[in-house]
């Protein structure tokens, strides 16, 4: 088979040096077999990698309603979605409880969901574009960098020989060289995605990515005078050259831009006639990137364990948010803004060499950011700008006795402009004592630098004062930004046959325990501080803890259905200063936003004809948010349980699918999901200049949907 | 509470399953590699009373578990004939047979040879 073959080829050639961890870089040649199944798991586990890695296929995503990364894992048990705030529509992962920001987000190994783009980096890869996603629970691998601390989350895009691929294999008639997607929704959302590939010569190939998005109408379901999703729109495409070259050669190069542009807030049409523009409160808020990231790798032609890579990448990020009255109007507590500019790259070199049982890959990474921030709201000064390089060194050493036993032995250490050197151990272990019974042991260490303000930019959203008074630089930037953390974990692992149909179960624990972290304290009404909680100073505390106990089945009731349940524990703990309280002092609390029971179901079932119909049903028990009654001290509050249920039926046809679906059936929404929005007396929106608005204004105690029932349509069309 | 029921509901669910009866069956399958594999897996498992079908590309045998109250055998053989490949009872008709693509022509020794 010519295509296999290929397949084949790539697949090897590109694993060793671009490939996530990849432990099982050597078995990965054995196991190709079942990577090319086009049939195969929408969601699988690589059983022979020494991680916890859950491979998500192009099949999954079809299954999530909607649109970009941030919203693909609504059929993953494993990862969490939220929101950030009631106005800027921006959602967040969770893995294990922890923001997103503590997983290692890359796409194909390189960085996009940091600095400036931590917040909303999800939202600038279109699920159309992704081929996979690749998501390792429990601390990642050394070579890929230090941020990882409860996870890493690789996105393999579409490359130009998987479109050229999939118009060249045998029966496909030509088609697959250009995908179209189209996709609107009721809550106004449409989006317009293009892939096209074409094969230049021999040796290379060419690809472009689109996507074009934007909401034009907006709504307001909930009356309260603000509109549920920001308008806007965002443009991202991508161009990519992929060189198979003879002698082991070969290299992928990105050119990478975008413009995201959101406005929220007050809607006119809400208020009285003659209430101007720039009486109502609004958000504003715009982002781009422009990256150009040059891949090239060597593997040996005459000794396959050899091979070296290489990464480039330099990239611009801008972000610009201005919340509140326009400036010229406001008084200065109803206006904040800040405008980020982040210059900066990459270079990375990758060694591998194996010894058959006992394989090495180690590199040198050189990381430089440039900050220059302009900030302007009352309580925090001025911008400033900053630098941060690190240089980083790794060695990783996988060793496998036979196919029941792999151990990953990870160093790296890091020198670091701000932080300093940074050595983060990682251990990996996976044993299979009897066939089909797989145990697997992680632990390590991570370190990131956090930027408190704009890293939770939605969290501006909000008449909380700051308060930042024992903090060195709010922006970042210093060392009390410092965040690192150990992640332990244990899982086990068992796929099984019964009744001739297929199903697997895993377990996993893990703990995920901090040295230092910054706070964001909201346990005081009308205020917000943030501030560093280092185990230095506070010995035998926690500063910030997770621990993560979870369970999942899932099996094939018959050739046509499949059904997935997942449960999952997770206890959140951070340290607030709790002055008020009892003098000096830290005070153990759960993390606000964080549901403790969570519970998934999925349903797949398809018909003869390619009907094909999921049903999902997920629970979020009682959760924390921070209270707004200033008699009770710490101010918590807790959110009731609720159930969001999802269904969605496609039609495949030749060429494409044509799918509708319904998000949120049970018409769950929060009930006053801003606080300060409208008039306790008579419920009606109020203006900025109300005195109520300003001292209760708050869109950040989010936990539920904001827009109900939503109906969407979509289709997908090979060319 | 929720979890225990949905556990109840998948053992009724497949204890009915299990309660239904069911004939394994293995035969040859003449085919040479994946995409016959996919054309013949296909072929059964659209039969109505076939649970599962499983085609080996290396011993070319091919095993199906249906319900004999559903299906009979020989339709199994028919259906596989149908898309082009043959079994030990139906061999498949030429116009049929032409219709498999360029590499997968198990007939011809060159295409064999070449897996």
């Amino acid at each position: 088979m010519i295509k296999r073959l290929v397949f084949g080829s790539l697949c090897f050639l590109s694993l060793p040096l671009f490939g996530q961890v990849d432990t099982s870089l050597y078995q990965s040649l054995q196991i190709q077999e079942v990577t090319i199944r086009e049939d195969a798991a929408g969601l699988s586990i690589d059983s022979k990698s020494a991680s916890l890695d859950l491979n998500i296929s192009r099949t999954e995503l079809k299954k999530a309603a909607c649109c970009n990364l941030s919203e693909s894992f609504e059929t993953n048990p494993s990862i969490d979605v939220a929101f950030t705030d009631a106005v800027t529509g921006t959602k967040q992962i969770q893995l294990f409880g922890l923001a997103g920001k503590y997983a290692q987000i890359q796409v194909e190994m390189t960085p996009l969901v940091r600095g400036l783009l931590a917040n909303s980096g999800l939202q600038f890869i279109p699920g159309t574009w992704v081929q996979s996603i690749q998501l390792t629970k429990g601390i990642g691998a050394v070579n890929n960098g230090p941020e990882s601390m409860t996870g890493q989350i690789n996105v393999e895009l579409l490359k130009p020989e998987d479109l050229v691929d999939a118009a060249e294999a045998p029966g496909s008639e030509g088609r697959g060289d250009l995908l179209l997607n189209g996709y609107a929704n009721q809550g106004g959302r449409f989006e317009i995605n293009e892939a096209y590939g074409a094969r230049i010569n021999s040796k290379w190939m060419l690809a472009s990515l689109g996507h074009f998005s934007g909401r034009q109408r907006g709504t307001d379901v909930n009356g309260d005078g603000f509109l549920d999703n920001p308008l806007g729109y965002q443009v991202n495409g991508m161009l990519r050259a992929r060189y198979f070259g003879q002698n082991g050669w070969e290299g992928l190069y990105t050119f990478h831009a975008l413009e995201d542009v959101k406005q929220g807030g007050q809607m006119a049409n809400a208020f009285a006639p003659g209430i101007g523009a720039d009486q109502l409160w609004k958000s504003n808020i715009k982002q781009g990137r422009l990256a150009i990231t040059a891949k090239t790798g060597w593997v040996n032609p005459d000794l396959p364990d050899q091979s070296i890579g290489t990464i480039v990448q330099v990239y611009s990020h801008e972000l610009g948010v201005e919340m509140g009255l326009p400036k010229r109007t406001a008084p200065s507590s109803l206006y904040s803004q800040f405008r980020g500019i982040q210059n900066g790259g990459m270079a990375q070199l990758l060694f591998r060499h194996g010894w058959g049982a006992l394989t090495q890959t180690s590199g040198i990474v050189l990381q430089h950011d440039a900050y220059q921030v302009g900030l302007d709201r009352l309580e925090l000064g001025n911008g400033r700008p900053w630098v941060e390089n690190n240089v980083g060194l790794s060695t990783e050493w996988t060793y496998s006795a036979g196919e029941r036993f792999t151990a990953v032995l990870g160093m790296r250490m890091d020198a670091h402009s701000i932080a300093g050197y940074q050595f983060s151990p990682r251990f990996h272990m996976r044993w299979e004592p009897r066939a089909s019974h797989t145990f697997r042991v992680v632990a390590g260490r991570g370190f990131r630098m956090a930027q408190p303000l704009l890293e939770e930019y939605g969290r501006l959203a909000s008449q909380r004062f700051i308060r930042w008074e024992q903090y060195g630089q709010v922006l970042g930037g210093d060392l009390l930004s410092m965040e690192s953390a150990t992640n332990m974990g244990l899982s086990y692992s068992h796929p099984f046959k019964l009744n001739y149909m297929a199903g697997g179960i895993q377990a996993d624990l893990h703990r995920t325990q901090f040295q230092r972290a910054v706070i964001h304290d909201f346990y005081t009404p009308g205020e917000r501080s943030i501030y560093p909680v280092n185990i230095r100073d506070w010995p035998g505390s926690i500063p910030l803890q997770s621990v993560s106990a979870g369970v999942s089945v899932n099996y094939n009731l018959n050739k046509r259905s499949e059904l997935r349940m997942a449960y999952r524990y997770q206890v959140l703990q951070a340290s607030y200063y709790s002055d008020d309280l009892n003098g000096n002092g830290l005070m153990t609390l759960p993390v606000p936003f964080v549901a403790p029971h969570r519970f998934m179901a999925h349903y797949s079932r398809s018909f003869k004809g390619g009907v094909v119909m999921d049903v999902t049903l997920q629970r979020y028990g009682k959760q924390a948010i921070p209270g707004i009654d200033p008699s009770i001290r710490p101010a918590i509050d807790y959110a009731p349980a609720f159930h969001l249920l999802s269904a969605q039926i496609r039609q495949e046809f030749k060429g494409g699918d044509l799918y509708i679906g319904m998000e949120n059936a049970l018409n769950i929404t929060q009930s006053n999901p801003i606080d300060g929005a409208v008039s306790p007396q008579t419920s009606q929106p109020l203006l900025p200049s109300d005195p109520y608005f300003q001292s209760h204004f708050d869109a950040t105690r989010i936990w539920g949907p904001i827009f109900g029932r939503m109906l969407y349509l979509g289709t997908n069309i090979a060319l | 509470m929720k979890n225990l029921l949905s556990l109840l509901f998948i053992l009724c669910v497949s204890a009915s399953a299990m309660a239904q009866k069911k004939v394994e069956v293995q035969f040859q399958t003449d085919g040479v590699c994946g995409m016959c594999e996919k054309r013949i897996e296909t072929a059964l498992l659209n039969l109505d009373g076939v649970w599962t079908a499983d085609w080996n590309v290396e011993t070319h045998e091919t095993m199906v578990v249906y319900n004999p109250k559903k299906i009979e055998e020989l339709e199994l053989h028919q259906a596989i004939a149908a898309v082009g490949h043959d079994t030990p009872l139906v061999k498949a008709k030429d116009e049929d047979y032409a219709k498999v693509h360029g590499c997968c022509k198990y007939r011809e020794e060159a295409v064999r040879k070449a897996h």
